[in-house]
């Protein structure tokens, strides 16, 4: 893996997405501030938190599709001709979408955890939970650029972003059908359970399958362009 | 060093509905191949191959002395490609574009783009999206050429470009050409063009190389003989004969391996030779194509 050659690719996509990271910045920190001057009521964190979540989700479909899109707009031929193999084209699409995601991905996860410990009127016991669904959302996005990168369709890569945000309704019900997760949410305290780490662990299990899914698939693609 | 710059042997690949076949090809470095096929010849596959973006069901394909595809990333680093159908990204200056080129080819020769941008009067902080297609042509040209590639695959490159775009495009091409170490793989279904610029010359047809030599020895071999033939006389046979056309009195034969001893032999006969026409590289293509279709039916 030619590391330098795929480092520059991944500062590429970071430079063409950039507006998409800045609105999507700007959005994350104008619902702060608007939590923050309701006075961290209750109403304001549930509404900064929804819309977070859709900053989320919108800003990894977003960058997803822009790797359907290289197809799609005929820069693949371009990107192509550089001395680049495609194992090494591939590596840079999912490192440089997922990290840019991972840098809000992170900021979320921790405004929710820190927001449920330190403000009040929140139950810590909320906190496995929000985790569980967070790794949710990650695995969702992981969904999304797995099939992006692997069919460089514009098409599949909307309907999965659909399928996606979808399931975290019908997962986020499902989880809290366990009554050592759904049972504790109101606790004034933590409450980790086996349940809950066993969840989180088949999370990440299923993410480091789509991903090397995408790998594999890849390698074994005999026509490009 | 090694004197084929590509070399494809037997190389096959079969799509459902077209099949490339047992193509074999050999570009000597220093020059210039026009490479001509009508729509869907198998021009485009060919090349993808060579550049290992499409991998080739069987045969051998060898681009600057590496292996493809398993060697593309290597080969890539001298080669510089232009393809009708490729784009660059829209959103981005022409400015960095050369930046990201720069950032990946060490060779990048940045008083050449310079003097490039000038030459095409392109402007470097204009965004790609905002340009016209022959702008778009010369700006994808000038980050091929600044890298100072040792070969250079065009594919299509001046089709939809005004004369003027052509002529520019065309004429850096030749100035380019004057460095012997570099090799050009040219492909057009304009003749005129691949005629304008081109040393060796291939022609592809429904998948298979059908004709392969020197732009000389198809201008000196391939003629047009107008013949009169008188009622008590009978038309000689000649080797070569591709197509005979006219009408019964007025023959016209069209030969792939003319020899001034041709006409000797039809005075022989007592066949009179109103005129021997050179036929432009169009014609010999044409003429080609459908020799090599009819022997394909028949």
């Amino acid at each position: 893996m030619n590391i330098p050659v795929v480092k520059r690719l991944i500062l590429k996509d970071w430079y063409l997405n950039r507006a998409i990271i800045v609105v999507s910045l700007v959005a994350g920190l104008v619902t702060i501030a608007v939590v923050a001057a309701w006075h961290g009521t209750q109403l304001a964190i549930l509404f900064g938190m929804i819309v977070l979540v859709t900053i989320m989700i919108g800003i990894g479909a977003m960058l997803m599709i822009t790797i359907a899109d290289e197809r799609k707009l005929q820069t693949l031929p371009f990107v192509m001709t550089l001395p680049i193999s495609y194992k090494e084209y591939t590596a840079s699409k999912i490192v440089g979408s997922l990290l840019i995601f991972l840098v809000f991905w992170l900021a979320l996860v921790a405004a929710m955890v820190l927001s449920i410990l330190f403000l009040p009127g929140f139950r810590h016991g909320l906190i496995p939970f929000v985790v569980i669904m967070s790794v949710e959302i990650l695995m969702s996005t992981c969904l999304i650029t797995a099939v992006a990168v692997t069919t460089e369709s514009h098409g599949w890569t909307v309907g999965v972003s659909q399928v996606g945000a979808l399931s975290l309704n019908l997962i986020g019900w499902s989880i809290v059908r366990f009554p050592e997760i759904g049972g504790t949410m109101s606790s004034p305290a933590v409450h980790w359970s086996t349940t809950a780490s066993v969840l989180i662990l088949l999370e990440i299990g299923i993410i480091a399958v789509m991903l090397g899914a995408a790998f594999l698939v890849q390698s074994h693609k005999r026509d490009f362009v | 060093m090694n004197k084929l710059a590509v070399e494809l042997s037997g190389v096959t690949k079969a799509y459902p509905h077209f099949t490339l076949n047992n193509i074999d090809l050999k570009l000597p470095t220093g020059s210039i191949m026009g490479f001509i096929g009508a729509n869907g010849a198998g021009k485009s596959t060919t090349i993808r191959i060579l550049l290992g973006l499409v991998h080739q069901d069987m045969g051998v394909v060898t681009v600057l002395g590496h292996a493809m595809p398993d060697d593309q990333a290597a080969a890539k680093r001298d080669i510089g490609f232009v393809s009708e159908d490729m784009r660059l990204y829209g959103g981005a200056t022409l400015a960095w574009h050369m930046g990201f080129i720069r950032s990946l080819f060490p060779r990048w020769d940045q008083p050449y783009a310079e003097t490039l941008l000038q030459r095409f009067d392109l402007k470097p902080q204009q965004k790609v999206k905002g340009l016209s297609h022959g702008q778009r042509v010369k700006a994808a040209l000038l980050l091929s050429l600044a890298r100072r590639p040792r070969l250079l695959v065009l594919d299509e490159p001046t089709t939809g470009l005004d004369p003027v775009a052509r002529r520019e495009v065309l004429g850096e091409l030749v100035a380019v050409l004057a460095d012997e170490e570099c090799t050009l793989l040219f492909s057009s279904h304009n003749t005129l063009d691949v005629e304008q610029i081109s040393d060796h010359i291939t022609f592809i047809d429904r998948g298979h190389i059908i004709s392969s030599a020197d732009k000389e020895t198809f201008l000196d071999r391939w003629r047009r003989i107008r013949l009169i033939l008188p009622p008590s006389a009978t038309l000689p046979k000649f080797p070569g004969i591709v197509e005979v056309g006219g009408s019964g009195r007025l023959p016209v034969l069209t030969t792939d391996s003319y020899e001034p001893a041709m006409l000797a032999a039809c005075a022989d006969a007592g066949v009179a030779v109103q005129a021997v026409d050179p036929m432009t590289l169009e014609e010999i293509f044409v003429a080609n194509v459908e020799s090599r279709r009819q022997e394909m039916t028949a």
